[in-house]
């Protein structure tokens, strides 16, 4: 069993839900949100290893997120999902130092598989 | 009008009083092509849809418009082409085209078709009705109107009548529901369930309900009184909210009884065993619109509940579980009901019959409402149901389960001039799936064994927790969280805890309970009927079960390995409620319902999905360029005589065949067309085609059946088919064997760049698990050559462009081979590791069965 924390955030449900189920069986604890705002609040009482965010969404977006978290948390890794490919977005955010960037639909294989990289980056 | 349906018309209007013999053979042959590419793009987009919407994927609402929008096109275009192709021969399947695609864009857009009436009597029922009246409802009406199987008299009040009587109580007005399906605190439950209790009826809906309630009486002979039940749930009723609840029976025909019970089932949507179900799927009670069903009751002697499958140890067997007077025991799992196991597959024979001991039964109170009585002692310990009566139910059985496709959770009742009536089928929930991740079952030799094999199993799986017995229905709320509940009885009220406890053990109790159909939807590991779990094992004792098919194994303390085998294997995407609705889109695009041509329902009436319609305008297109070619235009259909019996026809479109202008047959040697050439050439390779009968198991007969109705008819015969367009350079092989079809397209010529490989294997006569590993081995197979493939559930699509004649043409050689030596392998390979031999074998050339 893990104690690793991630976090999701993408405006919609069916996304967080799917991946919420799919990682809590790999012994993930894992929190879901649907806009950017709480879940950096939450960033502040607790610290989570992986924050996969969608890139646009309404309010502060996926850049933003990783821009915070970056400054705020570097040794959080941040995944990036996009409705599309989107290769401006994906340069910028690997200028940013962004874990790992997938366009939808995400291979959930491949999303468990940049998981644990990162979380071996991490130690 | 769309503008599709506009483009459409503009067209006819030009081809319109064009005669066929004037165009040539050329022209149509082009659109002919055109539909093929059109049919095969949309085939592609199918699949992928059907692969990413399958639960390996995340995804959201824009894929899913994304990838609708290309189908809807690709389908669009091959209608389109289609109707040039036969001068608008089928009007009507442009009309399924745009129904479908009403249908999808509900889905997909979350909007419901908002119900016309208030209430609908059975015999009214049209279909997509479904939203409005409820899966319940609706399925019961099909049974009636389809297979005219006895179902009493009834009415559906539907969801329209539910947001009228909703809105005229102002009931979302006066409770704080909280934002974003949040939990909601018990209180605004209770609320609600007092205001709907204590609501008014709106005028128009009581008139609706008075005019019903009057119907019926007229129409009944003799005492008549209503069972009142919800009709809520999915429309698929693959989650069934089982006994979650209400239900009313023996209401008098009375209309303000009536009315009163309708309110207390619409009240129970607000009931806190209902919101933890809701929760737990991801249901917000926001949206749950609930359609009732009003149904006379039947007087009956004997009534059950049976599972049209025995899931948990034979598929060839369906169960009955029966007891004297009402079902409601059976279902509530109060009783020690009788158990009758039919084999469906063969003979139909009772193979086990277990009469318990039926102390209680219950029965209509003259008052209204129902009464437990003691049964009378001689009745006790009789069987209720005779051995007609039991092959009467399984008649009935399989008769639903063939016409729904799906595995059928039944209650039934026979009345006491012993006629049977269906008062419910759903889909029956499959249990855990435990195969197919190629985990094996971890061994577990140190631990000691408390119980061995045990009870009936009602969900698989395996858990470790504190064990928590339950002497009072009122300590369920005491159970600490992670507990293995151990009771005697086994209840609906369990749902209450379902979410904290780990697994649920029960002394008594039947698989075909309401509790064990909760336990299936939230994959708890179960087992009931264990006898004396009740007392072998201690309050608080830490213990690890076990549940299979054999039942339950119960160990002392945690077995580290047995639980966290389960848990790699209980966690499923379908649990979502938001997944399900998105997925729920796929049931409007791929399933093949056509399969058989020579059937009256292949119509374009009879397609209900985009599948269905590309089918449909693949085989009249076929059927199209042969009619034409056999009438004489220019090109001629010949039969093609081959060593082996594959009974095809072609049809040359230019220098495809030589010196055959004057020919019914012809011979392999008068092929000109080069890929037809390898082709052939590989079919009739020495040894590779098979011709012994290869006998069908139960299994694989009844999964035939299923799909289609007579096996019997299928035979050699049917050369139409079976046929070949070809040129010089080009062949389009669509061939038919038993149940499967296979497509073959292929252009072969000195410019690699033109070259191109299509093949598609569709079907079979087998299982499922059967087929799919046939389709295993063709992927294995082609893989080799560098095909690039896709496949979904017994589907296959194999694409190669860009290869030299020669390649092209040894490729196609062992296409060929590989048609002939697949035709039966489906039913020989009986386990992966045979795949693997049997794929090695033919890469070697060697083709044994």
């Amino acid at each position: 069993m893990s104690n690793h924390r991630i976090m999701i955030i993408d405006d919609e449900k069916i996304v967080g839900d799917m991946a919420k189920l799919s990682l809590e069986q790999e012994g993930y604890g894992v929190e879901t949100f649907l806009n950017a705002e709480p879940a950096l609040k939450r960033l502040q009482e607790e610290k989570f290893d992986v924050v996969v965010t969608d890139y646009k969404m309404k309010g502060i977006d996926g850049m933003e997120v990783l821009k915070t978290v970056k400054d705020l948390y570097p040794a959080t890794q941040v995944i990036m999902i996009t409705a599309f490919a989107n290769l401006d977005a994906a340069i910028e955010a690997l200028r940013r130092d962004v874990h790992d960037f997938f366009p939808k639909p995400v291979k959930i294989k491949e999303l468990k598989a940049s998981i644990k990289r990162a979380l071996e980056k991490q130690h | 009008m769309t503008k599709f349906a506009e483009k459409l018309n503009s067209i006819y209007r030009t081809i319109r009083g064009v005669r066929r013999d004037r165009e040539s053979f050329e022209l149509l042959f082009s659109r002919f092509r055109r539909v093929l590419d059109d049919n095969n793009k949309a085939l592609e987009i199918i699949t992928d849809m059907g692969d990413t919407l399958g639960g390996d994927y995340l995804f959201d609402i824009q894929y899913v418009r994304r990838s609708y929008a290309d189908l809807h096109a690709a389908v669009g275009e091959a209608i389109s082409d289609f109707d040039l192709l036969t001068r608008r021969r089928y009007p009507r399947l442009g009309d399924r085209f745009m129904d479908i695609d009403e249908g999808i864009r509900h889905v997909i857009d979350e909007t419901v078709i908002a119900a016309k009436d208030l209430v609908v009597f059975y015999d009214q029922v049209t279909d997509g009705m479904v939203q409005a009246i409820g899966g319940k409802n609706a399925g019961l009406a099909e049974i009636k109107k389809a297979l005219k199987l006895n179902v009493p008299d009834a009415f559906a009040v539907t969801t329209r009548a539910f947001d009228a009587f909703m809105s005229h109580n102002r009931i979302y007005q006066k409770i704080q529901l909280p934002e974003d399906g949040a939990p909601i605190p018990g209180a605004s439950l209770h609320e609600a369930h007092e205001l709907i209790l204590h609501g008014e009826m709106p005028p128009d809906l009581h008139h609706a309900v008075d005019k019903a309630v009057s119907r019926i009486r007229s129409r009944c002979k003799g005492p008549c009184a209503l069972a009142v039940r919800s009709s809520a749930g999915e429309e698929d009723g693959e989650f069934s909210f089982a006994g979650q609840f209400e239900t009313v029976l023996n209401v008098p025909l009375d209309t303000a009884a009536v009315e009163k019970a309708y309110r207390t089932v619409l009240a129970s949507l607000y009931s806190e065993k209902a919101s933890i179900y809701q929760k737990r799927l991801g249901y917000d009670l926001r949206d749950m619109k609930m359609a009732v069903g009003c149904m006379v009751m039947v007087d009956a002697a004997t009534s059950g509940v049976l599972y049209s499958i025995d899931q948990q140890r034979d598929r060839d067997m369906l169960i009955i579980n029966a007891t004297w007077g009402l079902g409601t025991s059976v279902v509530e799992g109060q009783t020690d009901a009788d158990l009758y196991v039919v084999n469906k597959g063969g003979t139909g024979e009772i193979v086990e019959t277990r009469t318990g001991m039926k102390d209680s039964m219950v029965i209509g109170s003259e008052q209204g409402g129902i009464a437990t009585v003691p049964t009378p002692q001689e009745l006790r310990m009789r069987s209720s149901l005779d051995p007609g009566q039991v092959a009467e139910l399984a008649r009935l059985a399989i008769a639903i389960e063939k016409h729904f496709h799906r595995p059928q959770d039944i209650e039934w009742a026979f009345d006491r001039q012993g006629r049977a009536f269906i008062l419910q089928a759903r889909p029956l929930r499959p249990p855990g799936e435990d195969t197919g991740t190629g985990m094996a079952e971890p061994r577990v030799a140190d631990a000691r064994v408390l119980v061995k094999n045990s009870g009936l199993a009602v969900q698989n799986g395996a858990a470790a927790g504190r064990v928590f017995i339950l002497k009072n229905i009122n300590d369920l709320d005491s159970i600490p969280r992670g507990a293995i509940l151990v009771a005697h009885h086994d209840s609906s009220q369990f749902v209450r805890v379902m979410t904290d406890v780990s697994a649920i053990v029960t002394d008594t109790g039947t698989p075909t309970s309401h509790m064990a159909a909760l336990c299936r939807e939230f994959r708890i590991p179960t087992v009931v009927n264990a006898g004396n779990a009740t007392q072998v094992l201690a309050h608080d004792q830490e213990i690890t079960v076990q549940v299979g098919n054999e039942g339950a194994t119960i160990y002392q303390g945690l077995v580290r390995q047995l639980v966290e085998h389960a848990r790699n294997n209980s966690v499923r995407m379908d649990e979502l409620a938001e997944f399900r609705k998105k997925r729920y889109l796929l049931r409007y695009i791929a399933p093949l319902n056509l399969v058989d041509p020579l059937r009256d329902e292949f119509t374009p009436q009879a397609c209900k999905t985009m599948h269905d319609i590309l089918r449909f305008i693949h085989e009249k297109s076929v059927a199209e360029l042969i009619e034409t070619a056999q009438s004489g235009v220019k090109a001629s259909a010949v039969r093609l005589d081959l060593t082996v019996p594959a009974g095809i026809t072609i049809i040359d479109v230019g220098g495809g065949l030589d010196n055959s202008s004057n020919l019914d047959h012809i011979t392999a040697g008068q092929v000109s067309s080069l890929p037809l050439r390898a082709v052939i050439s590989g079919m009739t390779f020495p040894g590779v085609w098979h011709s012994d009968a290869v006998p069908l198991n139960v299994n694989d007969f009844m999964s035939s059946m299923l799909r289609v109705p007579d096996i019997m008819s299928d035979n050699g015969g049917r050369v139409e088919s079976n046929m070949a367009v070809i040129s010089r350079e080009y062949a389009n092989v669509s061939l038919k064997f038993g149940y499967h079809f296979i497509i073959l397209d292929c252009f072969c010529s000195e410019n690699a760049r033109n070259n191109h490989i299509y093949f598609r294997f569709m079907g079979g006569a087998t299982d499922m698990t059967k087929r799919s590993r046939r389709l295993q081995l063709i992927a294995r197979i082609l893989g080799e050559y560098g095909f690039n493939i896709k496949t979904k559930g017994d589907l296959i699509i194999a694409r190669l462009a860009n290869i030299g004649k020669n390649e092209a043409e040894n490729i196609l050689d062992q296409i060929g081979r590989l048609i002939s030596y697949t035709r039966q392998l489906d039913a020989i390979m009986k386990d992966d590791k045979s795949l693997e031999r049997y794929a090695r074998n033919f890469l070697q050339g060697i083709y044994e069965y």
